[in-house]
């Protein structure tokens, strides 16, 4: 079979890579006199790197495109079906799935990490787990999650949609596109070798001094962010190009859907930051390997050095996550309000000033480090005015819901959510944003709670939004709209109960990353994991619709929705081409209700009207 | 419209006056000390604050999903698109929230939190006992340093759940310098190493890191007569992640009458001389 042969000759010239890279780095260390020339973590790192290159060529990189490096002709290989998802495909819809059940599968395996975490704190002493396996499956629920905020919704739906939504053929390098893809799985493998190599037990921060003191499985770590940190910086400077670029005549800047202006301005973030957690990360490496002293107090380092730089990325990596899901969320609460965007201007003003605000407001997550007292009162003034853009956010969600006709579908319901679970991650954001407040709440569950509302709340409700709004369009398959809807509530009540009451063992004194704690919160914590055993039992039915509904749901039309965006506008799923004939852009994205107002034409036919679209669709049946 | 604004606005005041009674729960665990004081206060400020803000989201969201709902797609709805007054007003509103939260209990409660040049706590009392913290992995040494202006010259080493307290009398102001270190060391030589820990007692609501090669203050004063036996919130507990001892790197707090804490000086001086 292709698939099975493609995929392990890339494993195979990875192997080849990594040993060949081990040698190397052995060899040299014996030249240059070292006593033993084995060693774990400097030879893993050097046959990591070696073994990532083999890896990407094997893959497919060499023969689509490295080649033409060396005055050679490249080859396309033209497999279809299935076996797509497993070459090194450079359409950006194969890519996009590619991400999607990736990530989904990494989303469903670290839930499962949660539930471990939560059955060992329903009470206090030590259950299941011993203190590393605790810490290990702590650390690595903390950084897959953080993979798949990162990744999925950008690298899924923004792969997927961006080119549908802006009319445009392809990505605008769909090279670097496939190889941002296939740097994951290396990823992947890494942070799941940790267990064996010592296993984590900094959590997903990693701060030094520990970091540098801990176990291999810490360099495999670090390696494996650094891999990641490549490829979100190349899909950012991919979708960067690509929106600035790529638009169909006629897409103007205050055409763009909401979604595009979102993945637009996480685009910029990603470029502009992620360098520093890479940074962060090497440096770490470099302490643990090559003998530096970043970070070593006693040889002039500075363990708050990591801190700083690691935040510069890592809050701004918060907005890589949350706007994505803000920007699906007003994609569609646009849609399925049936009436023109408000304040559209507005909410890419928002979105703009998150943009501009993000850089400047990390050490807010160092208020209790020992900072100097001078950095308090900055950090915290940044940190109160980004509720601004973020409140324009809001005002396009709350006016665009405002008198309009709601049509409550699966993926609305989840949008709304989003607006609301974020409303209370906000709020939750002034106390820590205080710092008299803060210096009680940090490193507690009352953060705990504060950064699910956001993320969870915010983003992954988003990212189920966004699965059950374009499933249609990427599957050409309709699923069980009931058990979405049941799958919504569940999820919804259930992730309510659990994290809003979370808040309060962290005001009582039960700090992060602990596996025991004091027998006078045994109650709450009890409660706290039986409802996030509910949670957790949400996403079965989600598993089975999806699953069914992939394999043999009722034929989608191509526009069930009745949305007017370009997407809609063609074939569920779309041709390789995208569109049949290329797209036109006359008009905006949300005029509902406005009497001729149209988004796109194809040639010389209007696109799709969406009051004739409803009554072809027998009153949007496919949706019931 | 103003039927629906009037409703919504009704809504909004009802679930703003529900969630207003939050402010009134007690959410804290014991108050042990003038900071926590000012900790629970200000926190409850920032409810009543938030508590509107969120209702707000709530009751439109809620509102909406009622009575504007459709069964389908249904493009009949007055189109309007916000570009009038309506967001100018709301950047107002919202960047005078944010400015007022910024300022009052923001900036204001900082400025208190800071008045001690030197240190870091909310009491402007002149601290008049002073302890040196030392924090490794995984336990910690209190080394009492001055009592009133008296020599002291005795270490608590609380490591492995032994029975060591952190003593401290009433109605005093009590100033750590922390250090973390590989293991605890004689005063007056370097320490060596170590990794993050954070120095955090829940009943007094304070915290600071222990971070390697830095010496960090953090100041206090307990007002009540308690202990970890009435409260596990009178403990010191390590609040950033330094390995696999960070949960059970606590010690119990016992907040003691004057008279009471100079016998215990005492007798931990007799000890210290044997």
């Amino acid at each position: 079979m292709w698939a099975l042969t493609t995929v392990s000759g890339g494993v195979g010239t990875g192997l080849i890579g990594f040993y060949l890279g081990i040698a190397v780095s052995a060899l040299l260390r014996m030249a240059f006199g070292y006593p033993d020339p084995w060693d774990r973590d400097f030879d893993c790192s050097i046959g990591y790197v070696f073994g990532l290159v083999g890896w990407v060529m094997g893959i497919g990189m060499w023969g689509t495109w490295s080649r033409e490096w060396f005055g050679l002709k490249t080859r396309t290989t033209r497999v279809q079906g299935w076996q797509r998802y497993f070459s090194f495909c450079t359409d950006h819809k194969v890519i996009g799935i590619q991400y999607l059940t990736t990530f989904t599968v990494v989303f469903l395996l670290a839930g499962l990490m949660a539930m471990l975490i939560r059955a060992e704190l329903a009470t206090n002493g030590l259950q299941f787990f011993d203190k590393q396996q605790y810490n290990t499956i702590l650390g690595l629920h903390g950084i897959l999650m953080i993979a798949v905020a990162v990744a999925a919704m950008v690298g899924g739906f923004g792969n997927y949609f961006v080119p549908l939504l802006i009319g445009a053929e392809d990505m605008a390098f769909p090279r670097l596109n496939a190889l941002s893809f296939w740097l994951i799985p290396p990823v992947a493998l890494l942070l799941l070798l940790t267990p064996f190599l010592g296993g984590l037990e900094t959590g997903w921060t990693a701060y030094p001094p520990l970091s540098v003191q801990t176990h291999t499985a810490q360099t495999f770590w670090n390696l494996a962010i650094v891999t990641f940190g490549l490829s979100s910086i190349l899909g950012g400077l991919n979708f960067v190009m690509t929106i600035m670029f790529m638009r169909a005549p006629g897409m103007t800047w205050g055409r763009l859907p909401m979604f595009v202006w979102s993945m637009f301005v996480t685009a910029w973030i990603a470029l502009l930051y992620t360098q520093g957690f890479a940074t962060a990360l090497l440096m770490v490496t470099l302490d643990r390997i090559a003998g530096m002293s970043f970070f070593n107090a006693n040889e002039g380092g500075d363990p708050l050095l990591y801190q700083h730089v690691f935040w510069f990325y890592s809050h701004p990596a918060v907005y890589i996550m949350i706007l994505p899901g803000f920007g699906v969320a007003l994609e569609i609460i646009g849609h399925f309000s049936r009436k023109p965007f408000f304040a559209y201007k507005y909410a890419v003003g928002g979105f703009l000033g998150i943009l501009g605000l993000s850089g400047v407001v990390w050490a807010h997550h160092m208020f209790t480090a020992g900072i100097p007292n001078y950095l308090h009162p900055p950090f915290l003034v940044m940190t109160e005015i980004i509720s601004i853009p973020t409140g324009l956010i809001f005002l396009a969600a709350l006016g665009t819901v405002w008198m309009g006709r709601l049509w409550l579908t699966a993926p609305m319901l989840f949008a709304l959510a989003v607006i609301f679970n974020f409303a209370c991650g906000g709020v939750t954001g002034i106390f820590l944003a205080d710092v008299p407040t803060d210096i009680h709440l940090q490193d507690t569950y009352f953060v705990v709670a504060h950064f699910h509302y956001t993320i969870v709340g915010g983003e992954i409700f988003g990212m189920f939004a966004a699965i059950y709004y374009w499933f249609p369009k990427m599957t050409g398959r309709m699923y069980n709209e009931r058990l979405a809807k049941l799958h919504f509530w569940w999820m919804f009540i259930g992730f309510n109960v659990t994290f809003f009451t979370m808040h309060w063992p962290g005001i009582q004194g039960m700090n992060r990353r602990i596996a025991d704690y004091p027998a006078a919160l045994n109650g709450i914590n009890l409660f706290v994991s039986l409802s996030s055993f509910m949670l957790g039992a949400s996403f079965i039915v989600f598993v089975a619709n999806i699953v069914y509904a992939w394999a043999r749901g009722p034929v989608a039309e191509a526009n069930p929705w009745s949305a007017r965006t370009l997407e809609w506008q063609t074939s569920s799923p779309p041709p390789v081409e995208n569109f049949e004939s290329p797209p036109r852009v006359v008009g905006h994205p949300y005029d509902y209700g406005i009497p001729g107002s149209v988004h796109s034409v194809f040639g010389d036919h209007p696109a799709t009207h969406p009051a004739a679209a409803a009554g072809a669709a027998s009153g949007g049946a496919a949706g019931a | 419209m103003t039927r629906h604004v009037v409703s919504v606005a009704l809504l909004w005041a009802v679930l703003t006056a529900i969630g207003e009674g939050s402010a009134f729960l007690d959410l804290f665990p014991a108050v042990g000390s003038s900071e926590a004081e000012d900790f629970d206060r200000i926190f409850r400020i920032l409810l009543i604050m938030g508590t509107p803000v969120f209702a707000f989201v709530i009751a439109v969201l809620a509102y909406s999903m009622v009575t504007f709902r459709a069964s389908g797609p249904d493009d009949a709805p007055p189109a309007f698109r916000g570009e009038g007054k309506i967001p100018r007003v709301w950047l107002v509103i919202t960047g005078a929230l944010a400015l007022t939260v910024m300022i009052y209990p923001g900036l204001t409660g900082l400025r208190k939190l800071q008045s001690d040049p030197n240190g870091y706590g909310w009491s402007d009392t002149q601290p008049n006992l002073f302890i040196h913290v030392q924090a490794f992995q995984w336990g910690w040494q209190f080394d009492y340093r001055d009592f009133e202006g008296q020599h002291l010259d005795f270490s608590v080493l609380s490591v492995g759940g032994n029975a060591a307290e952190l003593v401290l009398p009433i109605d005093v102001g009590v100033k750590f310098d922390i250090n973390a270190t590989q293991a605890p060391y004689d005063p007056g030589t370097n320490p060596e190493g170590g990794v993050l820990h954070s120095f955090w007692i829940p009943a007094f609501r304070m915290k600071i890191d222990a971070v390697p090669g830095r010496t960090t203050t953090m100041t206090v004063k307990p007002i009540e007569l308690r202990g970890f036996q009435d409260d596990s919130a009178f403990r010191v507990q390590c609040a950033e992640l330094c390995g696999l001892g960070h949960a059970v790197m606590a010690t119990p707090v016992r907040v003691v009458d004057r008279a009471a804490f100079l016998d215990w000086v005492a007798l931990q001086k007799a000890a210290a001389r044997k």
